[in-house]
């Protein structure tokens, strides 16, 4: 009888010794290894995914949407193992929208930015703000004409005798390249108080640069020198970090790229035509049991919300 | 394992042996078995999963021990990705607070951080799909005059009064009527503004409070952060947290080979485990090495902003000494380290 009691506790004991020994080793391979029979039910996500993400996109935008013609200033195209070191590539591509997603290479085609635009209260002697390694993505290799002619750019043309030069800067109708400049018939900035040759350069085409108005040339690399004639106070909040967008290393004195004006602002249509809206990323997966996310509407039907339909815009 | 012991326990059950025999031998035999399973073993997996059962808490492991656990965890994610995965273990930098700045007025609401965080992370891709950012669409026209004296509809029962920017017609405000899966054709829309929002990496952290196993904590740069092994998924930092910036995995994250990104840390998005939370990091594992995360890398509009606040020449201290900056839900004394501003 003793023995019997005795024997049976013990065989509780065991088996309960016994279930938390699998139990833990149960719960080491749920947690971490891949449990034997999951071959089976791994493919089956596999394929589900392979079924979401068709084809890898190559072509997208970074912040401007691309024009009719397919030509965007924005342009990337995303190139396989950049990064070398976790085979990464230089961008990933939305597949709903096309924009850039996710930036493996910040520095990708990208050339310095040439010497640094620098504030007034900058101190020369602290030396690391004005030095700030800066780079942007260069335009005039992405400008289809003046890259004709490697020596004699826009000016294998416009050299004041194929193409005379304009006597003045008078406003006139363009009579040709509206292809290069598709904005141009719709140019509206200053309220129209603005016209090609303020910021165009009339007679040099070779460098086919931008021009301030004492007439020094200004690369099309650093348009912010010119626009910050005007948009000081945009300027400074630009050089600053605050407005605009920067990529790269965070750190003060690091490698950056940065966007230039003309990356986000067309300033030949910046006030018809601000920004182009674009269409958003797919929205989260709804909750398990949620039919619809009408719950969060401010319009929605609870009985007692009376505002008209459309109220609250569109 | 187990079997091994019932067995010899039937035995010596069965035998005409004493108490104290029996416990004798029984504690031989689960030694036995856990020696077994700890040398015995030729499988360099079993045995790694067995170091990695006995790992302390990554804030009390010694350098030797964090090696060992990120060797580890190297070699395994090499092989289930099918490629070179590194864990970086490496601590926060000297003298670095990383703050982040978020520009409210220029937030357009394409949800693109929101992917870059995914793509960055290595968050589960679908079937319990996480995200750690949030975009949140807020309706404007809330102020209007005309409805801010209209009162309680007819049908209360007593005359409530008229409340501060708001009444039953209209809420007070925007509190709590964030569009979380709105989905237009276009944005930004008219009337509608965005509002991200991810883990605020507080200073007084209410999540780090609450942890019973102490496995998420504050990083001196600021950076609060989760060691998941040590994470025993009981979902309290989620009830704390005021921000809705914790997610947990239900399930085995399912996260395709080709879209791991290889670049991992040990405190951020090395690839998880079932019944482990998990948020924002500040991608912990671009941060401290210099680099900006993804989600200011990829806003098109360049209304994310991100920086160390103990430089005064860093993006974010030049926001808070110039522009009009808020912080979400201040009263609730979180100090969060997210700050939004307008121009």
């Amino acid at each position: 009888m003793k023995r019997g009691r005795f024997s049976k506790i013990v065989f509780i004991i065991l088996l309960l010794g016994g279930a938390i020994s699998a139990g833990i080793v149960y719960s080491q391979q749920g947690e971490q290894i891949p449990a034997p029979p999951e071959p089976a039910k791994e493919e089956k996500p596999a394929e589900e995914a392979k079924a979401q993400t068709p084809q890898i996109v190559t072509d997208c935008f970074e912040s401007r949407l691309p024009q009719e013609d397919g030509k965007s200033y924005t342009k990337v195209t995303r190139v396989e193992n950049t990064v070398q070191q976790y085979g990464w590539p230089n961008v990933k591509c939305s597949q709903t929208t096309g924009g850039v997603l996710w930036w493996g290479d910040p520095f990708d085609g990208t050339a310095p930015m040439g010497d640094m635009p620098v504030l007034a209260n900058d101190d020369y002697s602290k030396g690391d703000y004005a030095k700030e390694e800066a780079v942007v993505k260069p335009r005039q290799s992405q400008l289809m004409y003046f890259n004709l002619d490697p020596n004699k750019n826009c000016a294998l043309c416009h050299d004041g005798k194929i193409v005379p030069f304009p006597k003045d800067k008078k406003p006139r109708k363009l009579a040709a390249h509206q292809d290069v400049v598709a904005d141009s018939m719709q140019l509206m900035h200053g309220r129209a108080a603005f016209w090609c040759l303020d910021c165009h350069n009339h007679t040099s085409r070779k460098t086919n640069a931008l021009i301030d108005h004492w007439g020094n040339e200004i690369s099309f690399n650093q348009p912010q020198k010119l626009c910050g004639k005007c948009h000081g106070e945009v300027y400074i909040d630009w050089r600053l970090g605050i407005h605009g967008k920067r990529i790269g290393s965070w750190v003060s004195g690091g490698k950056k790229r940065w966007w230039v004006c003309t990356e986000c602002h067309n300033p030949h249509t910046v006030q018809v035509n601000r920004f182009q809206p674009i269409k958003p990323e797919t929205a989260p997966v709804l909750p398990k049991g949620m039919k619809n996310a009408n719950h969060e509407q401010s319009q929605h039907d609870d009985g007692h919300d009376t505002t008209p339909k459309g109220a609250a815009g569109h | 394992m187990s079997e091994e012991i019932k067995e010899t326990g039937k035995e010596d059950a069965s035998g005409n042996e004493t108490r104290r025999n029996f416990l004798k031998d029984m504690g031989t035999a689960a030694l036995a078995g856990a020696a077994a399973l700890m040398t015995d073993s030729d499988d360099a997996e079993a045995k790694s999963t067995w170091a990695e059962w006995f790992q302390k808490n990554w804030r009390l492991m010694t350098d030797e021990e964090k090696k060992d656990a990120i060797a580890r965890l190297e070699t395994r994610y090499s092989e289930e990705y099918g490629k070179k995965v590194t864990v970086d273990g490496s601590p926060a930098m000297k003298s670095v607070l990383f703050g982040y700045a978020l520009n409210i007025q220029k937030c357009i609401g394409c949800r693109r951080c929101v992917y870059a965080c995914v793509k960055e992370n290595n968050q589960s891709r679908h079937d319990t799909e996480i995200q750690w950012i949030r975009v949140i669409r807020m309706e404007k026209q809330n102020f209007l005059p005309d409805d801010m004296n209209k009162g309680y509809p007819p049908s209360a029962k007593e005359p409530f009064g008229i409340q501060v920017g708001g009444n039953a017609h209209k809420p007070a405000g925007v509190t709590l009527e964030g569009q979380h899966y709105y989905q237009p054709e276009l944005v930004p829309e008219k009337d509608a503004f965005y509002f991200p929002i991810q883990c605020m990496q507080c200073e007084k952290p209410p999540c780090v409070k609450v942890c019973p196993v102490r496995t998420t904590y504050r990083d001196p740069d600021g950076i609060v952060v989760i060691d998941y092994n040590w994470c025993i998924g009981c979902r309290m930092c989620m009830a704390a947290c005021p921000y809705w910036a914790r997610r947990f995995n239900w399930g085995d994250p399912n996260l395709p080979k080709e879209e791991m990104n290889p670049n991992t840390h040990y405190l951020g998005n090395r690839p998880r485990m079932r019944g482990v939370v998990e948020k924002c990091t500040f991608c912990i594992q671009r941060s401290r090495k210099g680099r900006y995360t993804a989600c200011v890398e990829v806003c098109p509009v360049g209304a994310r902003k991100f920086g160390n606040l103990f430089d005064p020449n860093s993006e974010v201290r030049q926001i808070l000494e110039r522009k009009k900056v808020f912080r979400l839900k201040a009263e609730l004394n979180t100090y969060p380290k997210f700050f939004y501003f307008i121009d």
